[in-house]
Protein backbone atom coordinates (compact mmCIF):
# COMPACT_ATOMS: atom_id res chain seq x y z
CA UNK A 1 0.00 0.00 0.00
CA UNK A 2 1.46 3.29 -1.33
CA UNK A 3 1.77 6.10 2.17
CA UNK A 4 -0.90 8.50 0.73
CA UNK A 5 -3.24 5.47 0.38
CA UNK A 6 -2.73 4.87 4.17
CA UNK A 7 -2.68 7.72 5.54
CA UNK A 8 -6.26 8.35 4.04
CA UNK A 9 -7.40 5.15 5.37
CA UNK A 10 -5.58 5.67 8.43
CA UNK A 11 -7.59 9.46 8.51
CA UNK A 12 -10.93 7.62 7.51
CA UNK A 13 -10.86 5.17 10.28
CA UNK A 14 -9.99 8.43 12.25
CA UNK A 15 -13.09 10.44 11.52
CA UNK A 16 -15.14 7.75 11.12
CA UNK A 17 -14.57 6.66 15.00
CA UNK A 18 -15.20 10.30 15.98
CA UNK A 19 -18.23 10.45 13.66
CA UNK A 20 -19.49 7.13 15.23
CA UNK A 21 -18.29 8.67 18.82
CA UNK A 22 -20.23 11.96 18.05
CA UNK A 23 -23.59 10.27 17.70
CA UNK A 24 -23.16 7.45 20.48
CA UNK A 25 -22.59 9.82 22.73
CA UNK A 26 -26.02 11.84 22.73
CA UNK A 27 -27.16 7.93 22.31
CA UNK A 28 -25.83 7.27 25.96
CA UNK A 29 -26.79 10.57 26.89
CA UNK A 30 -30.70 10.74 26.33
CA UNK A 31 -31.42 7.72 28.55
CA UNK A 32 -29.80 9.31 31.40
CA UNK A 33 -31.38 12.25 30.11
CA UNK A 34 -34.61 10.76 30.33
CA UNK A 35 -33.69 9.07 34.05
CA UNK A 36 -32.83 13.27 35.13
CA UNK A 37 -36.08 14.03 33.40
CA UNK A 38 -37.91 11.75 35.39
CA UNK A 39 -35.69 12.25 38.38
CA UNK A 40 -36.65 15.63 38.02
CA UNK A 41 -40.64 14.76 37.30
CA UNK A 42 -40.71 13.46 40.51
CA UNK A 43 -38.93 16.11 42.24
CA UNK A 44 -41.77 18.73 41.09
CA UNK A 45 -44.10 15.73 42.15
CA UNK A 46 -43.03 15.90 45.40
CA UNK A 47 -42.75 19.41 45.18
CA UNK A 48 -45.93 19.76 44.61
CA UNK A 49 -47.45 17.49 47.10
CA UNK A 50 -45.89 19.28 49.78
CA UNK A 51 -47.20 22.09 48.55
CA UNK A 52 -50.36 21.02 48.36
CA UNK A 53 -50.34 19.41 51.96
CA UNK A 54 -49.15 23.06 53.12
CA UNK A 55 -52.43 24.64 51.48
CA UNK A 56 -54.09 21.76 52.55
CA UNK A 57 -53.18 22.81 56.02
CA UNK A 58 -56.08 25.41 56.51
CA UNK A 59 -58.92 22.89 56.03
CA UNK A 60 -57.89 19.62 55.88
CA UNK A 61 -54.30 20.06 57.83
CA UNK A 62 -55.93 18.22 60.73
CA UNK A 63 -57.18 14.68 58.90
CA UNK A 64 -53.06 14.37 58.54
CA UNK A 65 -52.60 13.88 62.43
CA UNK A 66 -55.65 11.31 62.49
CA UNK A 67 -54.08 8.97 59.50
CA UNK A 68 -50.21 10.15 59.75
CA UNK A 69 -50.30 10.95 56.16
CA UNK A 70 -46.94 12.98 56.84
CA UNK A 71 -44.77 13.21 59.43
CA UNK A 72 -45.37 17.23 59.51
CA UNK A 73 -46.73 18.99 63.04
CA UNK A 74 -50.42 20.02 61.98
CA UNK A 75 -51.84 23.12 63.11
CA UNK A 76 -54.23 20.64 65.84
CA UNK A 77 -51.22 19.29 67.55
CA UNK A 78 -49.21 22.88 67.41
CA UNK A 79 -52.82 24.30 68.73
CA UNK A 80 -53.81 21.99 70.99
CA UNK A 81 -50.42 22.01 72.71
CA UNK A 82 -49.99 18.77 75.30
CA UNK A 83 -53.27 17.66 73.82
CA UNK A 84 -52.42 14.72 71.14
CA UNK A 85 -55.93 14.66 69.49
CA UNK A 86 -57.98 17.51 69.68
CA UNK A 87 -61.81 17.83 70.59
CA UNK A 88 -62.55 18.16 67.03
CA UNK A 89 -61.07 15.19 65.90
CA UNK A 90 -62.65 13.41 68.29
CA UNK A 91 -65.96 14.76 67.54
CA UNK A 92 -65.39 14.25 64.08
CA UNK A 93 -64.33 10.36 64.43
CA UNK A 94 -68.04 9.79 65.83
CA UNK A 95 -69.93 8.05 63.42
CA UNK A 96 -73.16 9.34 63.99
CA UNK A 97 -76.39 7.04 65.38
CA UNK A 98 -79.36 6.81 63.82
CA UNK A 99 -80.72 7.96 67.21
CA UNK A 100 -78.31 11.00 66.31
CA UNK A 101 -79.49 11.96 63.26
CA UNK A 102 -83.05 11.85 64.40
CA UNK A 103 -82.24 14.36 67.13
CA UNK A 104 -80.73 16.29 64.56
CA UNK A 105 -84.01 16.15 62.41
CA UNK A 106 -85.43 17.26 65.73
CA UNK A 107 -83.77 20.25 65.98
CA UNK A 108 -84.48 21.06 62.32
CA UNK A 109 -88.05 20.13 62.60
CA UNK A 110 -88.32 22.30 66.01
CA UNK A 111 -90.08 25.52 64.83
CA UNK A 112 -91.73 28.04 67.16
CA UNK A 113 -94.84 29.80 66.33
CA UNK A 114 -94.28 33.73 65.12
CA UNK A 115 -96.56 34.44 67.27
CA UNK A 116 -94.96 32.95 70.06
CA UNK A 117 -91.61 35.14 69.35
CA UNK A 118 -93.42 37.92 68.45
CA UNK A 119 -94.74 37.92 72.41
CA UNK A 120 -91.99 36.68 73.84
CA UNK A 121 -89.87 39.91 71.87
CA UNK A 122 -92.84 42.10 73.31
CA UNK A 123 -92.61 40.50 77.00
CA UNK A 124 -89.03 41.63 77.19
CA UNK A 125 -89.98 44.91 75.70
CA UNK A 126 -87.58 44.17 72.84
CA UNK A 127 -88.21 46.36 69.61
CA UNK A 128 -86.46 44.51 67.18
CA UNK A 129 -86.09 46.27 63.57
CA UNK A 130 -87.79 43.56 61.54
CA UNK B 1 -0.32 14.34 -5.59
CA UNK B 2 0.13 15.28 -1.59
CA UNK B 3 -2.01 17.94 -2.31
CA UNK B 4 -5.05 16.77 -3.90
CA UNK B 5 -4.65 14.14 -1.12
CA UNK B 6 -4.74 16.78 1.60
CA UNK B 7 -7.41 18.68 -0.03
CA UNK B 8 -9.65 15.82 -0.19
CA UNK B 9 -8.80 15.10 3.31
CA UNK B 10 -9.20 19.09 4.61
CA UNK B 11 -12.77 18.36 3.12
CA UNK B 12 -13.88 15.05 4.71
CA UNK B 13 -12.56 16.47 8.34
CA UNK B 14 -14.89 19.30 7.36
CA UNK B 15 -17.61 17.39 6.45
CA UNK B 16 -17.95 15.17 9.36
CA UNK B 17 -16.82 18.41 11.94
CA UNK B 18 -20.10 19.92 10.43
CA UNK B 19 -22.17 16.77 10.56
CA UNK B 20 -20.70 16.52 14.61
CA UNK B 21 -21.84 20.26 15.22
CA UNK B 22 -25.05 20.02 13.87
CA UNK B 23 -26.15 16.49 15.74
CA UNK B 24 -24.34 16.94 18.42
CA UNK B 25 -25.86 19.97 20.36
CA UNK B 26 -29.32 18.75 19.07
CA UNK B 27 -29.09 15.35 20.48
CA UNK B 28 -27.63 16.89 23.86
CA UNK B 29 -30.38 19.28 24.40
CA UNK B 30 -32.84 16.54 24.12
CA UNK B 31 -35.24 18.65 22.61
CA UNK B 32 -37.96 16.26 22.15
CA UNK B 33 -38.15 15.45 25.25
CA UNK B 34 -38.58 19.59 25.99
CA UNK B 35 -41.50 19.69 23.87
CA UNK B 36 -43.07 16.75 26.09
CA UNK B 37 -42.64 18.54 29.05
CA UNK B 38 -43.93 21.65 27.26
CA UNK B 39 -46.90 19.95 26.44
CA UNK B 40 -47.19 17.86 29.29
CA UNK B 41 -47.41 20.76 31.84
CA UNK B 42 -49.45 22.89 28.93
CA UNK B 43 -52.39 20.12 29.39
CA UNK B 44 -51.78 20.18 33.02
CA UNK B 45 -52.18 23.31 32.98
CA UNK B 46 -55.59 23.46 30.85
CA UNK B 47 -56.89 20.88 33.10
CA UNK B 48 -56.56 22.58 36.63
CA UNK B 49 -57.79 25.81 34.61
CA UNK B 50 -61.00 23.36 33.66
CA UNK B 51 -61.49 22.35 37.16
CA UNK B 52 -61.15 25.62 39.03
CA UNK B 53 -63.44 26.79 36.90
CA UNK B 54 -65.62 24.25 37.32
CA UNK B 55 -65.53 24.55 41.16
CA UNK B 56 -65.95 27.91 41.17
CA UNK B 57 -70.09 27.30 41.10
CA UNK B 58 -70.65 28.28 44.87
CA UNK B 59 -72.46 25.73 46.91
CA UNK B 60 -76.12 25.56 46.96
CA UNK B 61 -78.32 26.43 50.07
CA UNK B 62 -78.95 22.30 50.19
CA UNK B 63 -75.93 21.48 49.65
CA UNK B 64 -75.00 24.04 52.51
CA UNK B 65 -77.77 22.17 54.72
CA UNK B 66 -76.00 18.58 54.30
CA UNK B 67 -72.68 19.35 54.69
CA UNK B 68 -74.45 21.17 58.18
CA UNK B 69 -76.56 18.30 59.35
CA UNK B 70 -73.84 15.84 58.97
CA UNK B 71 -71.47 18.11 61.33
CA UNK B 72 -74.49 18.60 63.48
CA UNK B 73 -75.09 14.43 63.25
CA UNK B 74 -71.30 13.75 64.79
CA UNK B 75 -71.82 16.80 67.38
CA UNK B 76 -75.04 15.77 68.98
CA UNK B 77 -73.51 12.06 69.04
CA UNK B 78 -70.29 13.50 71.32
CA UNK B 79 -71.54 15.75 73.26
CA UNK B 80 -75.42 15.01 73.57
CA UNK B 81 -78.22 17.40 73.53
CA UNK B 82 -78.98 18.99 76.66
CA UNK B 83 -82.84 17.47 77.34
CA UNK B 84 -84.64 20.35 78.66
CA UNK B 85 -87.51 21.60 76.92
CA UNK B 86 -88.40 25.06 78.32
CA UNK B 87 -84.34 25.94 77.56
CA UNK B 88 -84.39 24.47 74.66
CA UNK B 89 -87.48 26.61 73.57
CA UNK B 90 -85.94 29.93 75.54
CA UNK B 91 -82.68 29.46 73.69
CA UNK B 92 -84.62 29.37 70.42
CA UNK B 93 -86.52 32.17 71.52
CA UNK B 94 -83.75 34.02 71.91
CA UNK B 95 -81.89 32.95 68.81
CA UNK B 96 -84.92 33.76 66.49
CA UNK B 97 -84.81 36.95 67.91
CA UNK B 98 -81.43 37.86 66.88
CA UNK B 99 -81.32 35.87 63.47
CA UNK B 100 -84.23 37.62 62.37
CA UNK B 101 -81.80 40.48 61.53
CA UNK B 102 -79.46 38.21 59.93
CA UNK B 103 -78.58 39.10 56.19
CA UNK B 104 -79.44 35.63 54.77
CA UNK B 105 -82.82 34.87 54.81
CA UNK B 106 -82.92 31.59 52.86
CA UNK B 107 -81.11 29.95 55.89
CA UNK B 108 -83.49 28.74 58.85
CA UNK B 109 -81.30 28.49 61.88
CA UNK B 110 -81.58 25.76 64.49
CA UNK B 111 -80.31 26.16 67.90
CA UNK B 112 -79.70 23.37 70.84
CA UNK B 113 -78.14 23.29 73.69
CA UNK B 114 -75.19 20.71 74.44
CA UNK B 115 -74.91 18.88 77.21
CA UNK B 116 -71.35 19.92 78.96
CA UNK B 117 -70.02 22.18 81.18
CA UNK B 118 -67.27 23.57 78.58
CA UNK B 119 -68.01 27.01 77.54
CA UNK B 120 -68.31 26.85 73.99
CA UNK B 121 -70.71 27.89 71.44
CA UNK B 122 -70.39 27.08 67.48
CA UNK B 123 -71.99 26.61 64.34
CA UNK B 124 -71.74 24.91 60.82
CA UNK B 125 -73.32 25.44 58.00
CA UNK B 126 -76.87 25.53 57.28
CA UNK B 127 -77.75 27.22 60.18
CA UNK B 128 -76.95 24.66 62.70
CA UNK B 129 -75.87 26.66 66.45
CA UNK B 130 -74.61 25.25 69.30
CA UNK B 131 -74.26 26.45 72.53
CA UNK B 132 -72.97 24.49 75.65
CA UNK B 133 -75.13 24.35 79.03
CA UNK B 134 -71.39 25.53 80.32
CA UNK B 135 -71.74 28.62 78.31
CA UNK B 136 -75.44 29.61 78.68
CA UNK B 137 -74.14 28.53 82.72
CA UNK B 138 -72.01 31.66 82.21
CA UNK B 139 -74.21 34.13 81.00
CA UNK B 140 -76.12 36.67 83.59
CA UNK B 141 -78.53 37.93 81.52
CA UNK B 142 -80.59 37.36 78.12
CA UNK B 143 -78.43 40.01 76.46
CA UNK B 144 -75.33 38.26 76.60
CA UNK B 145 -77.07 35.04 75.50
CA UNK B 146 -78.31 37.15 72.69
CA UNK B 147 -74.95 38.46 72.04
CA UNK B 148 -73.21 34.68 72.11
CA UNK B 149 -75.44 33.29 69.77
CA UNK B 150 -75.78 36.52 67.44
CA UNK B 151 -71.98 35.82 66.80
CA UNK B 152 -72.70 32.49 65.76
CA UNK B 153 -75.04 33.54 63.86
CA UNK B 154 -72.81 36.14 62.72
CA UNK B 155 -70.59 33.15 61.26
CA UNK B 156 -73.30 31.32 59.42
CA UNK B 157 -74.46 34.58 57.75
CA UNK B 158 -70.57 35.64 56.59
CA UNK B 159 -70.60 32.31 55.37
CA UNK B 160 -66.97 32.01 56.66
CA UNK B 161 -66.83 28.24 56.55
CA UNK B 162 -68.91 27.85 53.40
CA UNK B 163 -65.94 29.56 51.84
CA UNK B 164 -63.20 27.74 53.43
CA UNK B 165 -64.90 24.32 52.53
CA UNK B 166 -65.37 25.63 49.01
CA UNK B 167 -61.67 27.32 48.23
CA UNK B 168 -60.78 23.28 49.61
CA UNK B 169 -59.67 21.58 46.35
CA UNK B 170 -60.34 18.17 48.29
CA UNK B 171 -63.74 19.68 48.54
CA UNK B 172 -64.39 21.06 45.52
CA UNK B 173 -63.22 17.41 43.63
CA UNK B 174 -66.13 16.33 45.48
CA UNK B 175 -68.70 19.11 45.24
CA UNK B 176 -70.17 17.96 41.71
CA UNK B 177 -70.95 14.30 42.68
CA UNK B 178 -74.53 14.04 44.04
CA UNK B 179 -74.33 11.27 45.53
CA UNK B 180 -71.98 12.57 47.98
CA UNK B 181 -74.72 14.29 50.05
CA UNK B 182 -76.01 11.41 50.70
CA UNK B 183 -76.28 11.66 54.56
CA UNK B 184 -73.47 9.47 56.12
CA UNK B 185 -71.24 9.60 52.47
CA UNK B 186 -67.77 9.07 52.86
CA UNK B 187 -67.97 12.56 51.27
CA UNK B 188 -69.74 14.17 53.79
CA UNK B 189 -67.63 12.07 56.94
CA UNK B 190 -64.39 13.69 55.72
CA UNK B 191 -66.01 17.34 54.93
CA UNK B 192 -67.77 17.40 58.56
CA UNK B 193 -64.49 16.36 60.33
CA UNK B 194 -62.72 18.63 58.62
CA UNK B 195 -65.05 21.33 59.52
CA UNK B 196 -64.80 19.77 63.51
CA UNK B 197 -60.91 20.61 63.55
CA UNK B 198 -61.07 23.42 61.59
CA UNK B 199 -63.61 25.17 64.09
CA UNK B 200 -62.40 23.05 67.69
CA UNK B 201 -59.36 23.06 67.19
CA UNK B 202 -57.57 24.72 64.78
CA UNK B 203 -59.77 27.98 65.18
CA UNK B 204 -61.17 30.23 61.91
CA UNK B 205 -59.01 33.29 60.97
CA UNK B 206 -58.84 36.02 63.23
CA UNK B 207 -60.69 38.26 60.47
CA UNK B 208 -63.55 35.83 60.25
CA UNK B 209 -63.88 35.79 63.70
CA UNK B 210 -64.35 40.27 64.15
CA UNK B 211 -66.20 39.93 61.30
CA UNK B 212 -68.66 37.30 63.26
CA UNK B 213 -68.85 40.25 66.39
CA UNK B 214 -69.52 42.55 64.28
CA UNK B 215 -72.60 41.08 62.96
CA UNK B 216 -73.47 39.61 66.18
CA UNK B 217 -73.06 43.19 68.09
CA UNK B 218 -75.40 44.69 65.13
CA UNK B 219 -78.07 41.87 65.13
CA UNK B 220 -78.34 42.05 68.71
CA UNK B 221 -78.54 45.51 68.48
CA UNK B 222 -81.11 45.76 65.81
CA UNK B 223 -83.02 42.87 68.32
CA UNK B 224 -83.24 45.62 70.55
CA UNK B 225 -81.03 43.96 73.20
CA UNK B 226 -78.30 46.21 74.25
CA UNK B 227 -75.23 45.65 71.97
CA UNK B 228 -72.90 44.87 74.32
CA UNK B 229 -74.13 41.65 75.68
CA UNK B 230 -71.16 39.66 73.50
CA UNK B 231 -68.64 42.13 75.23
CA UNK B 232 -69.45 41.21 78.17
CA UNK B 233 -70.01 37.45 77.66
CA UNK B 234 -66.13 37.77 76.62
CA UNK B 235 -65.06 39.80 79.73
CA UNK B 236 -66.49 36.79 81.79
CA UNK B 237 -65.30 33.96 79.55
CA UNK B 238 -61.73 35.30 79.75
CA UNK B 239 -61.89 35.24 83.38
CA UNK B 240 -63.34 32.05 83.83
CA UNK B 241 -60.81 30.11 81.23
CA UNK B 242 -58.29 32.23 83.04
CA UNK B 243 -59.31 30.23 86.55
CA UNK B 244 -59.19 26.58 84.69
CA UNK B 245 -62.52 26.37 82.56
CA UNK B 246 -62.73 24.29 79.35
CA UNK B 247 -62.91 26.41 75.95
CA UNK B 248 -61.90 26.52 72.65
CA UNK B 249 -62.91 29.80 72.40
CA UNK B 250 -60.27 31.00 74.29
CA UNK B 251 -57.53 28.61 72.56
CA UNK B 252 -58.73 29.32 68.95
CA UNK B 253 -60.48 32.97 69.00
CA UNK B 254 -58.04 36.28 68.94
CA UNK B 255 -57.51 38.00 72.43
CA UNK B 256 -60.77 39.10 74.12
CA UNK B 257 -59.07 42.37 74.76
CA UNK B 258 -58.65 42.52 71.01
CA UNK B 259 -62.45 41.92 70.41
CA UNK B 260 -63.71 43.86 73.27
CA UNK B 261 -62.16 46.73 71.95
CA UNK B 262 -63.09 46.60 68.18
CA UNK B 263 -66.74 45.57 69.62
CA UNK B 264 -66.66 49.13 71.47
CA UNK B 265 -65.08 51.06 68.26
CA UNK B 266 -68.29 49.96 66.24
CA UNK B 267 -70.75 50.83 69.06
CA UNK B 268 -68.64 54.17 69.26
CA UNK B 269 -69.19 54.90 66.18
CA UNK B 270 -72.31 53.74 64.96
CA UNK B 271 -73.69 56.11 68.25
CA UNK B 272 -75.81 53.20 69.97
CA UNK B 273 -77.28 54.56 73.03
CA UNK B 274 -78.70 51.59 74.23
CA UNK B 275 -77.35 51.12 77.58
CA UNK B 276 -81.03 51.29 79.21
CA UNK B 277 -82.42 48.79 77.21
CA UNK B 278 -83.17 45.64 78.87
CA UNK B 279 -80.80 43.44 79.43
CA UNK B 280 -83.52 40.93 80.92
CA UNK B 281 -81.53 39.67 83.59
CA UNK B 282 -84.95 38.26 85.88
CA UNK B 283 -86.24 36.56 82.61
CA UNK B 284 -83.21 34.78 82.40
CA UNK B 285 -82.85 33.74 85.61
CA UNK B 286 -86.04 32.42 85.21
CA UNK B 287 -85.77 30.18 82.41
CA UNK B 288 -82.41 28.76 83.42
CA UNK B 289 -83.78 28.03 86.75
CA UNK B 290 -83.80 24.09 85.28
CA UNK B 291 -80.41 24.55 84.92
CA UNK B 292 -79.12 25.63 87.51
CA UNK B 293 -81.04 22.75 89.40
CA UNK B 294 -79.26 20.44 86.88
CA UNK B 295 -75.57 21.90 87.89
CA UNK B 296 -76.95 21.48 91.41
CA UNK B 297 -78.14 17.94 90.83
CA UNK B 298 -74.91 16.83 89.41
Amino acid sequence: MRPNRRLILCAFILILAVAVAAVSVPQQDQPQGGQDQTQTDQQQQQQQQQQKKKKKGGFFGGLKAVTGETGEQSEVTRTAGSKSVGEGEKMGDVQPTAADRRAVKGMEDYSLPQKDVKKFQEDGKLQPQQ
Amino acid sequence: MHGRISRRLGRLILSVVTIAGLTVPAAWSGEPQIWNTIKKHADTVQKKTAKVQEAAKPMSVEEEKDVGREVAAKVVGFSHLYKNDELRRYVNLVGATVAAQSERREIQYHFAVLDTDDINAFSAPGGYVFITRGAVALCEDESELAGVLAHEVGHVAGKHVLHIVERDRVMQAGMKEASNYVPGSDYLQKVSKNILVKLLDQGLAPGDEFDADARGVKYAHAAGYPADGLERFLVKLDQATNQGANSFWSRTHPPVKDRDDRIQKQIASQHWEDADRPRLADRFAAETAGLAKTKQGM
